[in-house]
């Protein structure tokens, strides 16, 4: 175990690179799959079969394909077929996409701990069925979705690892944590900083979420 | 949108071994989840326990052992298993194999990918059995101590029953989960179903007279084996929560989480 | 607590599990039990007690570490489910001279020096260049073939040469020994590294790079595999002269003297010629750098101890 301290000051660059470049891909993700998450948990809620049967399509296909195989059909598939997209946009698309059928799922189910009575209520004051969705219901359900929010994020920050992984190429910590324990040839003392790394991003998402409940709580 | 459904773009799955091969692949990744789920139940079951426990030192590394390995990528964990564990590990295994075992399985990697899906899923299933347990009113672990039965018969006949069984949704959650990951093991070196697709993929005129796979077509078809499957056990899940409702008669309150990520009170 | 109904499903799943997996285990995929590429019966010898060559024989086979999907040296063929290529060929020959069953396993540029220092793999023969870092670690025999370092592009690029890189995408393995000679040569260029050749083809048919640096055999395996599809062609001069080493566990003398003794015996007998001819000499124009002429001094000196390199 030595050099244990040796590699992360020879690297520093590298592992902060790799450290901010995960913390893009989770953003740039974590926008995507709030924006679609939210759209097809509406889609999921609303009262008409047909809508309901689209927002169905979409979440089991997007929770049961594995990432790594979405990966591949985006970039190498649909490139083949005409589209082409940067490693970055195409590794934030899936990942985005990917977890916005458990954003759509949470929303989904705190739309109905909602409660019926809000949505009767909101009708019989004169409120559309569109209306009553965007502005009463959706934000009382989004409310209730920021714990499982938090866990979601700590899954995108996990899932990143993915797209550093595959052929995207994107230099995020793993692939950067791969690149230097190759040339070092000290596999475990770059895999432990890496870990640190990974560790730290989890850490600090936890956090966040327990204050943002604390204060949600208070304001109600 | 043409291209996706041109029939040309489809012949490969009846030229040659193509299919063979693919679905060859997806057996590996289907074995390796069943097998790690298994050795995930029991080792879950164990963590769980030491976490519960009342002596604080062993709840304490219990719990510290699976929130480590809980927020770590699991991409993340199979590298460094498979990069850095000590080769004699892998040797003891080929020795102790031999031909007696699928192909994919006869190299010694396979003990890696296995050591770091069995760590983390047994995190994961703790955390999972821990939830399912406390979520258990206190009642029925107080009904038991007042009956007389010790910490051990109340656990075993009463409480590990009774909350396990509600967490059987988010177990079937888990395993369509462990499904998906074992594509990861792709980047690892074994020969599972993505390798196998990109081999079909890739193909090249040393091997003969037959139709290269457009990447679209290939990939989506694997992910339709996934979703597939996956769906299937997603709606045996729903049958068995049914099941469950009608069994004990009241509404069970069902533990599920996102992605691996469920989180008893603490 | 499951309905019979449901244990049926259940049990009936595992069942076809199982029995598809009988079924397929019984393959021998991997290995070959056919004869060598040329010559009649070859005498192996016997060997001394304790040798590294004695332990491979006890074991019954010996397991090397080929490419999986870079031809023309080490591929996997879907129509036969087996591993073919120059490095596959030399490998059997080595086998047949040690008397056992080769088994061959898929190594990846970035996990080679693991699986060979852990055990898992005996022999690496996978297109390893031989540097003075790697030596450190490993054992070399040889070398074997040599092959030089260029770049690949689309026929229609305008890239000639290693100059033009500033600024473009170029493709190459992860832990290759061209991640550093293309920092060294090209250092404005944008780096992609992968976990695979095959991923690189991958990237360059796709557009999503400029350009693939990597050994011209490797290359022109690309460039067959695109074929009218995606035409590509190799551009610029030899980068680097890439001497291929047989990967051997460290401080194994023993097997370092044996292997090149067989490798010396296929200079000898034509069949390194032969199985040169039926890989790489029908694609390739000109006549290659015999290995023969170059020792494994001359090669370590191409590419002396780096930054990173700890003598052991």
């Amino acid at each position: 175990m030595g050099d244990l301290f040796a590699i992360l000051t020879r690297n520093f660059d590298s592992f902060s690179a790799g450290f901010l470049t995960t913390c893009r891909l989770v953003f740039v993700s974590f926008a995507i799959a709030m924006a679609v998450g939210t759209l097809i948990g509406g889609l999921r809620a609303a009262p008409s079969k047909a809508l309901n049967r689209i927002g169905a399509i979409y979440v089991e296909f997007f929770r049961n394909i594995p990432l790594l195989v979405l990966i591949y059909i985006v970039y190498d598939g649909l490139a083949r077929g005409g589209l082409r997209l940067s490693a970055f946009v195409a590794g934030t698309l899936c990942l985005g996409l990917y977890t916005a059928a458990y954003v759509a799922e949470s929303i989904r189910s705190g739309v109905f701990a909602v409660g019926k009575g809000q949505f009767d209520a909101a009708l019989s004051l004169g409120f559309t069925q569109g209306e009553t969705l965007r502005k009463i219901v959706l934000p009382q359900a989004i409310r209730t979705v920021i714990p499982p929010l938090g866990n979601l994020t700590i899954a995108m920050i996990k899932n990143s690892a993915i797209l550093g992984g595959s052929l995207l190429a994107i230099n995020d910590l793993l692939l950067n944590g791969r690149l230097i324990a190759n040339n070092n040839a000290r596999y475990v003392q770059t895999f432990f900083w890496a870990a640190v790394g990974y560790l730290i991003l989890t850490g600090a998402a936890t956090i966040a979420v327990r204050v943002l409940e604390k204060r949600l709580v208070i304001k109600r | 949108m043409g291209y996706l459904v041109d029939p040309e773009n489809w012949k490969w799955i009846t030229s040659g071994s193509n299919l063979k091969f693919i679905l060859e692949g997806f057996l590996v990744n289907i074995e390796i989840a069943l097998i790690a789920m298994v050795f995930a139940l029991i080792f879950g079951l164990l963590l769980a326990l030491a976490r519960l426990s009342n002596n604080k030192v062993v709840s304490f590394i219990a719990g510290a052992w699976i929130d480590v390995w809980r927020n770590l990528p699991l991409l993340f964990i199979l590298l460094g298993f498979a990069l850095a564990l000590p080769g004699a590990l892998f040797q003891a295994w080929e020795e102790l194999v031999g031909k007696s075992v699928p192909i994919a399985f006869q190299s010694g990697r396979i003990v890696a990918a296995l050591l770091g899906l069995v760590i983390y899923n047994s995190a994961v299933m703790a955390e999972i059995m821990r939830a399912g347990i406390v979520s258990l009113e206190r009642g029925q672990g107080e009904a038991a101590a007042a009956l007389g039965l010790p910490y051990w018969k109340s656990m075993r006949l009463v409480v590990l029953p009774q909350g396990l069984r509600r967490m059987v949704p988010a177990t079937v959650s888990q395993l369509i989960t462990l499904n998906k990951d074992t594509t990861l093991i792709s980047i690892v070196a074994i020969r599972e179903v993505l390798k196998h697709t990109k081999t079909v993929v890739n193909a090249n005129p040393f091997l003969g007279d037959f139709v290269k796979a457009p990447p679209l077509q290939a990939y989506l078809f694997v992910g339709l084996l996934f979703v597939l499957v996956n769906l299937a056990l997603s709606r045996l899940s729903q049958r068995l929560e049914i099941k469950q409702r009608q069994a004990t008669g009241t509404k069970v309150e069902s533990i599920t989480g996102i992605e691996d990520q469920v989180a008893a009170p603490a | 607590m499951l309905g019979n109904k449901n244990w049926r499903v259940l049990l009936a799943l595992l069942a076809v599990v199982a029995m598809l997996g009988a079924a397929c285990g019984g393959d021998d995929a991997d290995t070959d039990a056919g004869g060598s590429e040329g010559g009649d019966e070859i005498e192996h010898e016997e060997f001394e007690e304790g040798s590294t060559m004695a332990k491979i024989v006890e074991k019954g086979e010996v397991t090397i570490g080929v490419k999986f999907d870079v031809p023309p040296f080490g591929f996997e063929n879907p129509q036969s489910g087996e591993v073919e290529g120059f490095d596959v060929d030399m490998g059997k020959y080595i086998a047949e001279h040690l008397g056992v069953e080769p088994k061959f396993v898929e190594a990846i540029s970035d996990n080679r020096i693991p699986f060979l220092q852990d055990g898992t793999v005996d022999i690496i023969l996978s297109t390893m260049t031989i540097t003075t870092d790697r030596e450190a670690e490993i054992d070399f025999a040889g070398p074997y073939f040599i092959a030089n370092g260029r770049i690949l592009v689309p026929e229609d690029s305008d890239i000639a040469g290693i100059e033009d890189l500033t600024g473009k995408k170029v493709c190459t393995a992860i832990g290759s020994t061209y991640e550093s000679t293309l920092k060294e040569q090209a250092p404005e260029a944008d780096l992609k590294t992968v976990e695979a050749y095959s991923d690189c083809l991958t990237l360059i048919q796709n557009g999503q790079v400029d350009a693939v640096s990597t050994d011209n055999v490797i290359l022109t395996g690309m460039i067959i595999q695109s074929g009218e599809d995606f035409p590509l062609k190799l551009v610029g001069d030899n980068l680097t002269t890439e001497p291929y080493g047989v990967g051997l566990p460290n401080k194994t003398d023993d097997m370092r003297e044996f292997v090149n003794g067989v490798l010396q015996d296929s200079f000898d007998d034509g069949t390194w010629q032969s199985i040169y001819d039926e890989w790489v000499g029908q694609f390739v124009e000109g006549e290659p750098e015999h290995p023969e002429d170059f020792t494994l001094d001359d090669a370590l000196k191409l590419f002396p101890c780096s930054e990173f390199c700890d003598k052991k």
